[in-house]
C-alpha cells in the first residue's frame, strides 16, 4: 500500500490518505479483507501523527469502505458495487466513475418532480409557483413582438454572459433591490442551481471546506457535494445563521465559501436579521471568504418590514448574490442570474461556456421584455397577494388538523411552511402513510448534515389551491397519526438532545 | 478581497483566439471562424408558430418546472430517430434531454474524469470537447488518424501504455475540425478494441444527420461488436442553437447517474423550449428541414472547394467532406496559421487556426474553414483572399530562409 503525502497541498493530509485509499479500494488493489495497516504503523510511515491516520481511518469507515474490529484492525469491507471478475466487454463502471460520482445521491427532486404531475395527489414536496398565476398570455403576446422586432436572432446563439439587453434590464431590477451594479457584474444563468454549480466548480477542490446553514437547500448541499466539499455545518436559530458559531469557527478552519439563504430560507424560512448580517459581512471582511448569497424568495414577503440583502450591504465585495425567477414568474425556462464582481463574473462565464455555452436565448428575450415592458411588478404583486391567502389557508388547516404534538413555525414570506412532528413519529411509515393517502411533501432530512434532522417535514403552499391545501393537510394529519409508534412498555422515551430550530 | 479560486481553475483560461474571433461578428467580415448553421435557412417563423401554440394550449405546463429527464415525447422522438437513422437499440428512457450538446459532454466529464485520467481521442479533436474536459484535467491521449478514422494500432499501442484510461472520443461523421468520416471497418474495429479493453466509448454525433452525399454509416452504439457506448447528439445543428437542446443516450445504470448530475447542474432544460420543439416535430417533417438544409450547404461546400482548388497554393490539401459545416486545409509547413489569422483579420477574413484542435500541440499549418454560415459569393471572395495571404506568407517564408542560407 503505498500513500503520497502532499504537503503544500491545500487538501487536508487526512484526506489525501482517505482519497487515495478509497482510489485503490475502488480500483481492486485493495481487495475485500485486506488488512489496513495499524494507525500508528502509517502514522510512522507518513511522517503524520496517529490522529491524521484515525481521522482517515474514520472517513473511510464511514464511506462503509473499511470495517474496524477490536483485536482484528481495520480490513476492507465488500464492495455492493465492487466489480466481480468481469467477462471481456463488461464495463467496471464503479472503477471508471469519478470518486465524487460514485457516490449515491439523493435522487430526491427527480422523484418529487415526476410526482408533482400527478392529480389524484396533493403536492406540499415540491417549490413551484401557482399554475394559476403563469403569465401565460401576456407571453403570448410579447413572444409575437419578440419574434416581429427580433426574428431570428432570438432563435440563434447568444452571449455565454447572457443576452445584453437583459443584462442591462436586470441591473436595473437589482437597483429597487438596493444593489448597486452595472451590466458587466450581471451573468444570466440556467437557473440558479447553475449559479451553484458555477460556484462550487470556481471554488473547491476536493475536500475543500464550505461553511452552510444546518438545514440548508439540499440543492446547494448537491451542488457542493458534488464536487467533494468537505461541508462545516453552522446552526442556524430564529434568527438565522448563528454568527458567534461562525466566527470560531473561522478561527479554526479557512473555508473557502460560505453559503447562505438569508431571507425565507429555504427549508425553515427564517429571516436573518440585520444584526447577523451586518456582523457576518465583518466577519467574511476580515476572515477574507467570499460569501455566496442565495436569494430566490426576498420578494415575496408577506407581512413585516423589508430587509436589505447582503449584497446591499456588502461594502467589502465579498458578496455574490445569486436570485432567480423560478420561484416568481416561470421555473421552466430556467432563468437566474449572477450578480458579482467582475472577475467572479469573467471566470464563471468562462466554466459556463464549457458546461453549455449560453443559456436558452428566447427565455432570455421573453424575460428581458417581461421586465422591460413594466409587467414585473404588477406580478410581484398579485403573487404576493395569492401566496399570502394560500400561506394562510395552510396555518389555518394545521391549527385546526394537526396532531398533538406537532410544531411549525409562521413564515413572513417565501414558499414554505417548516414543521416538526410529534415525538414517536416513524418518518419511513409517515412517508408510506403519506403516499397512499395522496399526499406528498419534503422530509428534512436531505438539508441536514450533521444532525439527523428526521422529524422534520417542508410543506409547500405556494403551488396547490387553498381548497387543495385544506384537503392535503387533513391527509398528511390523519398520516401522521397512524404513523406514531407507542412507546413500548419498559423502553423509556428517547431523551431529545437536539435545539429547536 | 482577493479572490482564491480552486486549483482546477489553472486551466480555466480566456484563450486568445476566442478573444480575436469577438471581432469577427461585424457583417463585413467574411467569417469561417463560426460553428455556425445558416441563419438564414431556419424556419424561424414556424418555430414561433409552434411556440404559440405551445403558449396558448399548454401554457401553465410549458412554463412550470419539469422532469431532470426531458420532456417524454421528445425522449421518444430521439429513441426512435436514431434507431431508425443510425440503428441503435435505444428505449427512451435511456435518452436524456441536455441544455446543449456541450452540457452532455460536461455531464460525461463529471461522471468519469478525475485528475491525470487518460482520454483519448482523434487528432484533431473537437474543441468543445477539449474546453468541456480540461477542467477536470484529464491527460489527452491523441490516436494518429487519417482519412478513414483512428488508426487501430495505434490505439492498440497507446492503451497498453495508460494507466487508467477513462474513454475513447470520438465524432465518426463530418468530424468537428477535420470533416472526415469513418469507414464501416474502423468503425467495427474501435468498437472491438474498446469491448475488449473495458473502456467506454463518448460516440457525438451533431452532424451526422447533415450529409448531402453517400449513404449514412451505422452508429458505433449499434454494432454487433460494441460494449458501453454513450452517445450524443444535437438539435442544435438542424432546428435551433439558441434553445440549447440535445441529448444523450446510454444503458439505464449510466443514464440514472447522468440524472443526477445534471440534477446538480441545472435541474432540466428549459421545459418551453423542449415542448415547442416536440410541437414542431409533431406538425412538421424534419427530413424534408434537412434535406433543405443539406442541398444548401452542399452548395456552399461545391463553392468552397472549387475556390481552393484555383486559391491555394500547390502542397495544400484539404478534405473533401460529404456532409457536415467544416472542411480542413493543410498548408505547406513554412505557413503558421496564427500568424496568418491576425493577417486575414486586416483584410476581414475569418477562421480558426489548426492549433486549437489538439490538446498538446500541433496543426501550425492547419486551419478550420466552416463553409455552412456564408453563401457562396462570399465563400468565393473569402477563398480569394485567404489564398493571397498565403501565397505572401509562402514567398515571405521562402525569403527568409534565403537569408538564413
Amino acid at each position: 500500500m503505498e500513500i503520497l503525502i502532499d504537503r503544500s497541498s491545500p487538501t487536508p493530509i487526512y484526506l489525501q490518505i482517505c482519497q487515495q485509499v478509497r482510489g485503490m479500494i475502488a480500483s481492486g488493489a485493495l481487495p475485500p479483507g485486506f488488512r489496513l495497516p495499524p494507525e500508528r504503523r502509517l502514522a510512522a510511515a507518513l511522517g503524520v501523527t496517529r490522529g491524521t491516520v484515525l481521522a482517515a481511518y474514520r472517513e473511510l469507515r464511514a464511506d462503509a469502505l473499511v470495517d474496524a474490529r477490536v483485536g482484528r484492525g481495520t480490513s476492507v469491507l465488500a464492495q455492493r458495487f465492487h466489480a466481480q471478475p468481469s467477462p471481456a466487454g463488461d464495463v467496471p463502471w464503479n472503477q471508471l466513475f469519478r470518486a465524487a460520482a460514485a457516490r449515491p445521491q439523493d435522487p430526491l427532486v427527480r422523484d418529487l418532480l415526476e410526482l408533482s404531475e400527478r392529480t389524484d395527489v396533493v403536492s406540499f414536496g415540491i417549490g413551484l409557483p401557482a399554475p394559476e398565476l403563469l403569465p401565460v398570455s401576456t407571453l403570448h403576446h410579447l413572444l409575437d413582438e419578440v419574434m416581429a422586432e427580433a426574428g431570428a436572432a432570438a432563435l440563434l446563439h447568444s452571449p455565454t454572459e447572457g443576452h445584453t439587453p437583459l443584462r442591462e434590464t436586470l441591473a436595473e431590477l437589482m437597483a429597487a433591490r438596493g444593489i448597486r451594479c452595472g451590466p458587466a457584474e450581471v451573468l444570466v444563468v440556467s437557473g440558479s442551481q447553475q449559479g451553484l454549480d458555477l460556484a462550487a466548480r470556481a471554488f473547491i477542490d476536493p475536500g475543500d471546506p464550505v461553511v452552510v446553514e444546518e438545514p440548508s437547500y439540499f440543492g446547494g448541499l448537491q451542488a457542493f457535494r458534488a464536487v467533494q466539499a468537505r461541508l462545516l455545518p453552522v446552526p442556524a436559530d430564529e434568527e438565522g445563521m448563528r454568527t458567534d458559531v461562525l466566527e470560531s469557527l473561522l478561527r479554526r478552519q479557512r473555508p473557502k465559501l460560505i453559503y447562505v439563504l438569508p431571507t425565507f430560507q429555504n427549508p425553515s424560512g427564517h429571516v436573518m436579521g440585520l444584526a447577523r448580517r451586518r456582523r457576518l459581512l465583518e466577519l467574511a471582511a476580515s476572515f477574507q471568504v467570499p460569501v455566496l448569497e442565495d436569494d430566490p424568495y426576498s420578494e415575496l414577503r408577506y407581512e413585516g418590514e423589508p430587509l436589505p440583502s447582503l449584497k446591499a450591504l456588502d461594502e467589502a465585495g465579498v458578496v455574490l448574490y445569486l436570485s432567480t425567477f423560478s420561484k416568481t414568474l416561470f421555473p421552466g425556462m430556467r432563468v437566474g442570474w449572477l450578480v458579482a464582481p467582475r472577475p467572479v463574473v469573467r471566470q464563471f462565464a468562462l466554466i459556463k461556456q464549457s458546461s453549455d455555452l449560453h443559456s436558452s436565448t428566447p427565455g432570455q428575450f421573453l424575460v428581458e421584455r417581461f421586465i422591460r415592458r413594466g409587467y414585473w411588478a404588477p406580478f410581484v404583486r398579485a403573487s404576493r397577494s395569492a401566496y399570502t391567502a394560500r400561506r394562510d389557508a395552510m396555518l389555518e388547516a394545521l391549527a385546526a388538523q394537526a396532531p398533538e404534538g406537532m410544531t411549525w413555525r409562521r413564515p413572513e414570506g417565501g414558499f414554505y411552511v417548516w414543521g416538526r412532528l410529534p415525538n414517536g413519529v416513524s418518518m419511513t411509515r409517515l412517508l408510506g402513510a403519506a403516499a397512499s393517502a395522496g399526499v406528498t411533501f419534503l422530509p428534512g432530512r436531505p438539508c441536514f448534515i450533521d444532525e439527523p434532522g428526521g422529524e422534520f417535514v417542508r410543506l409547500n403552499f405556494s403551488h396547490p389551491s387553498e381548497e387543495r391545501i385544506r384537503d392535503g393537510v387533513r391527509r398528511l394529519a390523519a398520516a401522521i397519526a397512524s404513523s406514531t409508534e407507542r412507546p413500548r412498555a419498559g423502553t423509556p422515551a428517547p431523551i431529545e438532545t437536539r435545539p429547536i430550530v | 478581497m482577493d479572490i482564491v479560486l480552486a486549483r482546477r481553475m489553472e486551466v480555466v483560461r480566456a484563450s486568445d483566439i476566442r478573444e480575436l474571433l469577438k471581432l469577427t461578428s461585424r457583417p463585413s467580415v467574411i467569417s469561417f471562424a463560426g460553428g455556425l448553421p445558416a441563419a438564414e435557412l431556419f424556419p424561424a417563423a414556424k418555430i414561433a408558430e409552434a411556440a404559440r401554440r405551445v403558449l396558448i394550449e399548454h401554457g401553465a405546463r410549458a412554463l412550470q418546472y419539469s422532469t431532470t429527464e426531458g420532456h417524454p415525447p421528445l425522449r421518444a422522438f430521439v429513441a426512435e430517430r436514431m434507431n431508425r437513422l443510425w440503428g441503435t437499440g435505444y428505449a427512451n428512457d435511456e435518452v436524456m434531454i441536455t441544455t446543449g450538446s456541450q452540457q452532455a459532454l460536461d455531464l460525461t466529464g463529471k461522471l468519469l474524469l478525475d485528475d491525470g485520467d487518460e482520454v483519448l481521442c482523434e487528432s484533431p479533436t473537437y474543441l468543445g470537447a477539449i474546453s468541456a474536459w480540461n477542467v477536470f484535467r484529464p491527460r489527452w491521449v491523441e490516436v494518429p488518424t487519417d482519412d478513414d478514422g483512428m488508426d487501430p494500432t495505434a490505439l492498440e499501442q497507446l492503451l497498453d501504455r495508460c494507466r487508467r484510461p477513462k474513454l475513447v472520443y470520438v465524432v465518426p461523421n463530418f468530424q468537428n475540425p477535420s470533416g472526415r468520416t469513418w469507414s464501416f471497418a474502423r468503425r467495427r474495429r474501435l468498437a472491438d478494441i474498446a469491448k475488449r479493453r473495458g473502456v467506454p466509448v463518448v460516440e457525438d454525433n451533431p452532424y451526422g444527420e447533415v450529409r448531402f452525399e453517400g449513404e449514412h454509416l451505422p452508429a458505433i452504439a449499434s454494432l454487433p461488436e460494441a460494449g458501453t457506448v454513450i452517445s450524443l447528439g444535437t438539435f442544435s445543428k438542424v432546428f435551433c442553437p439558441g434553445m440549447r437542446l440535445a441529448w444523450v443516450a446510454a444503458e439505464r445504470n449510466l443514464l440514472a447517474k447522468l440524472t443526477i448530475l445534471k440534477q446538480g447542474a441545472d435541474l432540466h432544460t428549459s421545459t418551453l423550449d423542449q415542448m415547442i420543439l416536440a410541437e414542431y416535430l409533431a406538425s412538421h417533417d424534419l427530413d424534408a428541414d434537412i434535406r433543405r438544409v443539406a442541398s444548401a450547404y452542399r452548395e456552399r461546400r461545391h463553392a468552397m472547394i472549387r475556390a481552393l482548388e484555383r486559391e491555394m497554393p500547390e502542397g495544400a490539401r484539404f478534405s473533401r467532406p460529404q456532409g457536415g459545416l467544416f472542411l480542413w486545409v493543410e498548408l505547406p509547413e513554412a505557413v503558421d496559421t496564427r500568424a496568418l489569422l491576425a493577417d486575414a483579420l486586416q483584410h476581414e477574413v475569418a477562421f480558426v487556426p489548426g492549433d486549437s484542435f489538439f490538446p498538446s500541440r500541433g496543426g501550425r499549418n492547419a486551419m478550420r474553414l466552416n463553409f455552412s454560415a456564408m453563401p457562396p459569393d462570399r465563400i468565393e471572395e473569402g477563398i480569394h483572399r485567404l489564398g493571397g495571404m498565403v501565397r505572401e506568407a509562402l514567398a515571405r517564408a521562402h525569403d527568409e530562409t534565403l537569408v538564413v542560407a
